[in-house]
């Protein structure tokens, strides 16, 4: 009988508990207003969608995409440049990429716009300058998707609101808009970026805060994205493949409408003038000035991407190390990895010829190999490790092989293959007396106490795990670190995507685009005295602004989609072979002498003109048939 | 334990055997689409070569934006698809040195032949050559079928291989490089529009320094900068060159 007093009370108990309603706010979910009602969660939001930008950073593969997740975003070296002509890489052409990966990012732009639409109706928490501060960043943040979006398709859906995924399909299905409305939908986002955000670092506003957007990068990356359309409406009006999709202007934009795009391209970046400036923090030396520029924090920085090794998600997101360091350079200076690109000739020529021939056609001859540098403008030796440089203690002392002798020019010598009594070759140890030019497998092997390849090249045994064209990139490689800490997934120098050298040569390829060529002389000679160039005159062409463009910005990921929006790619890449720079050894000589070469792999690289845009995702197509026409060629 | 994991494999294989007893009742795809492209100047195969030009096939019995799908050209000018599903199929010639064609709507099933007619925009006539030590000379004339509105004209191409597959995607690149240390190329350069005086000239390329004792192929190739930029090519010729 006590006992059921107690089975009466225990189940009175449950009778009680159990009449809950089921609409209780579960404990696992983060509820918008959970987030939005503070400002931790909405900086929190707000990171979130910083570390899913599609920056093309370190660890971003043109056939792989933004590596996020990605186990082989150690693999810095799958490149763009590795494409499009600036570097001899892995890839086997540029067709390996130039499709890209079917980046989709939709799911993104929906984050963005949530914030969009639902921060506002928390406006009462936070002061207005602050909420319009975050709305501004996430207008930016959306122009940035959006432009990342329209550089590779042309036109896409525009979605500015954020869709009820109940909805029917057929509301579901949004149609593509014109290439040219896209532009102008990422201009006005720029814009209203810009308006919303505070100035930083005046009249009591917080200063620029580090890998987050700021009002003079909204103006800096609409400078860009206009240059995009104004050059597309100007040269693609001469270069392209017909289509349906061209004859609907989902891509191609009216050639009457660049000088309009030109004009907001140079307005835009003219607003950024005074707030940021070129890097001089380590001058008087200029090599090292440049070098210091992409290692050291300065206010040359507009837009940055930072990395952290306490980020435990090494391979879940992008705040994550990369592995620039034990990728660009080989294994004798780094503690792991090993390096699969390399700068070729034709960067470097696009400062000059080097002076490896004499007037009479034999190549010059150099005491050293170091010798090569000498005289070069200090930033072509910041961008680009040449032979006879040091790096954490180590010589990069590539070398191709060893001539016993050597008579007659580089023309010759190249052109008769195996005609002429110079290269009647050999493998080293078989150096018998017949053979004149001697290669080896064996950095230690030795001709007359003289190693007949250097250990940072050229070795045939090792693949591609040395150079190919003679040369190794310098930009971002941090020489303050030991050897032992560049290994994979140790290397943080922040990824600067925007600087204001580029806002310089957005501007001045606009302004002499519009003819204003005395704004554009004074923005280049800007940037040539960084450099340590010597100054360019009123005489300068439109071709001296693009060339200046692919100097100052080279190996950053910009060549590719300058290439596609002046619309030369198809010319400049065409059967076309990357050439390396050939160190060689002459032993009765004991001098060194340099021949221009194809690449060790001799790949060729061609663009097809249907690859200035890229084929809708299939996936895609198939889920919203109003995407349709595909791109012309596809 | 030993022998609970061989009991296990030998679950695992007769659950392996027995799992997969449904069949795919849908009809491979059998039938075969073949044919010619045709110059229509020659009435020959146009000269081509792997992947010079391709086929793009619709099918249209399932969508309304049916994905397109490539039969690629092969080097004698045919094409020939052994796999591939019958259906109602919209049927183009594409990516190819000729003029654009308009699409045919074509039933394929069992074993269909359609051979497509092209203009091509160029053809090489009085195509010639002479073999002298480790130097071979070509020269050609260039005749267009249709000169209106044809793209501008770039250049001739010789292309030298080893294997009777020479063309722009199987060349040694060596023999139309003529100065690595410049890097240029031994084309006979146009870069212009149609005009008389293309039609008068003779044009010659010269490729060194062939060995000694070995057989190549050569031909040459000209194309215009319209969308694909792909070659007309002359046929193919035998070189042998003599020993020393």
């Amino acid at each position: 009988m006590k006992q059921l007093k107690y089975i009466i009370a225990i189940a009175a108990a449950y009778f009680l508990a159990s009449c809950h309603k089921l609409n209780v706010p579960p404990l696992n979910i983060i509820s918008e207003d959970q987030v939005f009602s503070s400002a931790n969660g909405v900086q929190a939001y707000l990171a979130n969608i910083y570390t899913f930008l599609p920056m093309e950073d370190f660890v971003y593969e043109p056939n792989g995409g933004f590596m996020t997740g990605n186990g082989g975003r150690w693999q810095c070296f799958y490149q763009m440049d590795a494409i499009d002509g600036e570097m001899a890489g892995p890839y086997g052409g540029t067709g390996d990429a130039a499709q890209g990966f079917g980046f989709w990012p939709y799911d993104r732009i929906r984050v963005i716009n949530i914030l969009l639409a639902d921060l506002p109706k928390y406006a009462n928490l936070y002061s207005q300058a602050q909420l319009n501060e975050w709305l501004g960043e996430a207008y930016f943040c959306r122009a940035y998707t959006y432009f990342a979006l329209v550089k590779r398709y042309g036109g896409v859906p525009i979605v500015n609101t954020v869709a009820d995924p109940n909805a029917t399909p057929a509301s579901l299905q949004v149609p593509r808009d014109k290439e040219e409305d896209v532009y102008n939908f990422i201009g006005s986002d720029f814009d209203s970026a810009y308006a919303l955000m505070w100035a930083p670092g005046v009249a009591g506003n917080p200063g620029i805060q580090l890998g987050a957007a700021n009002k003079y990068a909204a103006m800096a990356y609409k400078s860009r994205a206009m240059l995009f359309a104004a050059t597309i409406a100007k040269y693609g009006a001469a270069n392209y493949v017909d289509g349906p999709a061209r004859a609907a202007g989902f891509v191609g934009i009216p050639a009457a409408d660049a000088n309009k795009f030109f004009q907001a391209s140079y307005d835009a970046a003219k607003l950024v003038e005074g707030n940021f400036s070129l890097y001089t923090g380590g001058y008087p030396d200029k090599v090292q000035n440049y070098v210091d520029l992409f290692l050291k924090p300065n206010n040359e920085w507009i837009f940055i991407r930072q990395y952290t090794l306490s980020d435990p998600n090494v391979n879940n997101d992008n705040a994550g190390p990369h592995s620039w360091d034990a990728t660009m350079t080989c294994r004798i200076m780094t503690g792991d990895g090993l390096s699969r690109t390399y700068p070729d000739l034709d960067y470097v020529e696009r400062y000059g010829s080097l002076p490896i021939v004499n007037a009479d056609g034999t190549p010059t001859r150099f005491n050293n190999l170091s010798d090569i540098t000498i005289g070069l403008e200090p930033r072509l030796q910041g961008t680009i490790y040449f032979t006879g440089n040091t790096l954490r203690g180590v010589t990069f002392d590539q070398q191709r092989g060893i001539y016993k002798t050597f008579t007659g020019s580089a023309a010759q010598e190249l052109s008769d293959n195996l005609n002429s009594p110079n290269d009647v070759y050999a493998q080293y140890p078989d150096t018998n007396s017949s053979a004149n030019l001697i290669f080896a497998s064996d950095p230690n092997s030795t001709y007359r106490n003289h190693r007949v390849i250097g250990r940072a090249g050229f070795n045939p045994s090792t693949g591609d795990d040395n150079t190919r064209t003679g040369f190794y990139l310098r930009k971002y490689v941090n020489y303050n670190a030991a050897a032992s800490a560049c290994g994979l997934y140790q290397s943080t120098q922040s990824y600067v995507d925007m600087r204001y050298a580029e806002v310089l040569l957005n501007r001045a390829e606009a302004a002499y685009e519009l003819g204003m060529t005395g704004d554009a002389l004074a923005d280049i000679n800007q940037i040539r005295d960084r450099a340590g160039a010597v100054e360019a005159t009123a005489s300068m062409t439109l071709d001296t602004i693009r060339n200046e463009r692919d100097k100052e910005l080279g190996f950053e990921h910009q060549y590719w989609w300058d290439i596609r929006r002046w619309r030369i790619a198809d010319q400049v890449l065409d059967n076309r072979k990357l050439y390396g720079l050939m160190p060689y050894y002459i032993a009765t000589e004991n001098k060194y002498i340099f021949i221009k070469q194809i690449e060790t792999f001799q790949r060729t690289y061609t663009f097809q003109k249907l690859w200035y845009y890229e084929p809708l995702p299939g996936g895609e197509l198939g889920k919203n048939p109003n995407l349709y026409p595909n791109n012309p060629g596809y | 334990m030993n022998n609970s994991i061989k009991l296990l494999f030998a679950a695992l294989a007769v659950l392996a055997a027995a799992s997969c007893a449904k069949t795919d009742n849908y009809a491979a795809p059998n039938s075969t689409f073949q044919g010619n492209f045709i110059d229509s100047v020659t009435g020959q195969n146009l000269l081509t070569e792997t992947g010079g030009a391709q086929l793009m096939l619709k099918q249209l019995s399932w969508s309304s934006t049916p994905d397109p799908y490539y039969i690629p050209a092969k080097p004698d000018g045919s094409f020939e698809d052994t796999r591939i599903f019958s259906g109602n199929y919209s049927v183009i010639p594409t990516q190819g040195a000729f003029w654009p064609t308009d699409s045919i709507v074509k039933q394929i099933s069992g074993n269909t032949t359609v051979n497509f007619t092209v203009t091509p925009y160029l053809e090489i006539t009085n195509f010639n050559h002479t073999q002298d030590a480790d130097s071979l000379v070509m020269t050609c004339q260039l005749s267009a079928p249709r000169t209106d509105g044809l793209p501008e004209i770039l250049e001739i191409w010789p292309f030298v291989n080893s294997t009777e597959y020479v063309g722009s995607g199987a060349y040694i690149s060596n023999f139309t490089i003529s100065d690595q240390s410049n890097g240029s190329y031994n084309l006979a350069p146009i870069n212009t529009t149609w005009n008389a005086t293309i039609a008068a000239t003779t044009y010659k390329c010269v490729v060194h320094g062939l060995i000694a004792g070995r057989t190549y192929y050569a031909r040459l190739g000209v194309r215009v900068n319209d969308s694909y930029k792909k070659y007309n090519f002359s046929p193919v010729i035998e070189v042998d060159v003599p020993t020393k």
